[in-house]
């Protein structure tokens, strides 16, 4: 084991978080969080329980996403985030998602990542003005990491959303650059 | 003055609600084609009817649900339901519009009691409605809350409207929010 980060990770220094793209050959990192089962029941999908479904998973939704971005702790992918934009007449917003790793949680990592994104997306998408984030209402570590990047909570939506079958509440969050 | 004058509100005619055809397309110009009408929503005025005829057809016609508001079998407005895209088939947002000569008279809070009846009815796993209306405009946004409604919050910035971004009011009425 490396000496130097166990240091670091005992001592909770912060540590470089970065974003990247995401490319197959990190099939072994991101199956880390699509197999956790502390992961999944906060998203849509179900835990994958084999490497060749997340491949398969990473080829046909990860890689061709338009925006979609590794999380990075000093090089090494512990989660992912993506921006997707509305169409139409809806090109002015766009919806913000993300997930990490289980033992990664509570360390500010995905705020960092959050607030890289805010830094960038607005000019990467030209025309965008509405950054927006739609959380479990019981997903209260999220909610946090939200308002510890800036975001404002509007409201909440109710029944809202299918998630894992059942109809659920919604927080709703945005960002907008010219005001937040 | 006239003393002798009752200070009563004039009744809601009775309105029904049906599908249109297309010997509606002048009615619908009533609305289609005013301004006022389409303020806030993002097409412009029609000024062909041709344009509306094939607006009926290719939109109105084939729509999963679409009806007329109608005062003696005459369209003054009209009024739809969208269901969501993809799984969220719970959930369908409302539209409706109505002839300027018609508003003030509780004509498009009667036409949104009995669509969401129907749609609660008629629509399979429907759980929530939901509206928007535009900060500027706050008739719509009584007409909403007058038909039951409850207001969730004020989405920024959230639909492009003639070249301007707009705050929506963003309004929803549940299955378990009974008429």
């Amino acid at each position: 084991m490396d000496e130097q980060t166990t240091v670091i990770n005992r001592s909770r220094q912060p540590l470089t978080v970065t974003l990247r793209e995401f490319e197959l050959t990190d099939v072994d990192d991101y199956f880390v969080w699509a197999s956790d089962d502390r992961v999944s029941p906060w998203w849509r999908w179900d835990t994958f329980t084999n490497k060749e479904d997340v491949l398969t998973f990473m080829e046909e939704t990860v890689l061709p996403h338009p925006w979609m971005r590794a999380i990075c702790l000093d090089g090494r992918p512990v989660g992912a985030i993506s921006v997707t934009r509305r169409t139409a007449e809806h090109q002015c917003r766009a919806e913000l998602g993300y997930v990490i790793a289980s033992q990664y949680w509570g360390r500010g990592i995905t705020t960092e990542a959050v607030k890289l994104v805010l830094g960038t997306i607005f000019g990467d998408m030209e025309g965008l003005e509405r950054l927006e984030a739609l959380v479990l209402v019981q997903n209260v570590g999220s909610q946090k990491v939200l308002e510890k990047a800036g975001f404002t909570k509007e409201g909440i939506l109710k029944k809202y959303l299918i998630h894992k079958g059942k109809i659920s509440d919604m927080v709703m969050y945005s960002f907008i650059p010219s005001e937040n | 003055m006239n003393h002798d004058e009752k200070h009563q509100k004039p009744k809601t005619p009775t309105i029904t609600l049906r599908k249109f055809t297309l010997s509606d397309v002048d009615a619908f110009m009533s609305w289609a084609a005013d301004p006022r009408v389409t303020r806030f929503q993002r097409r412009d005025p029609y000024s062909d009817p041709a344009d509306a005829l094939a607006y009926i057809t290719t939109h109105i016609l084939p729509h999963p649900w679409y009806r007329a508001i109608c005062i003696d079998n005459t369209p003054v407005g009209s009024i739809s339901v969208k269901p969501a895209p993809g799984e969220d088939r719970h959930r369908a947002s409302i539209g409706y519009r109505l002839a300027y000569d018609y508003w003030g008279k509780g004509i498009a809070t009667e036409a949104l009691k009995l669509t969401i009846k129907a749609a609660f009815e008629e629509l399979d796993h429907l759980e929530r409605l939901e509206a928007i209306a535009d900060v500027d405009n706050p008739a719509s946004q009584r007409v909403l809350e007058k038909a039951g409604f409850k207001e969730e919050g004020i989405l920024r910035k959230y639909v492009r409207l003639k070249g301007e971004t707009r705050d929506m009011v963003m309004f929803s009425f549940l299955v378990s929010d009974a008429v």
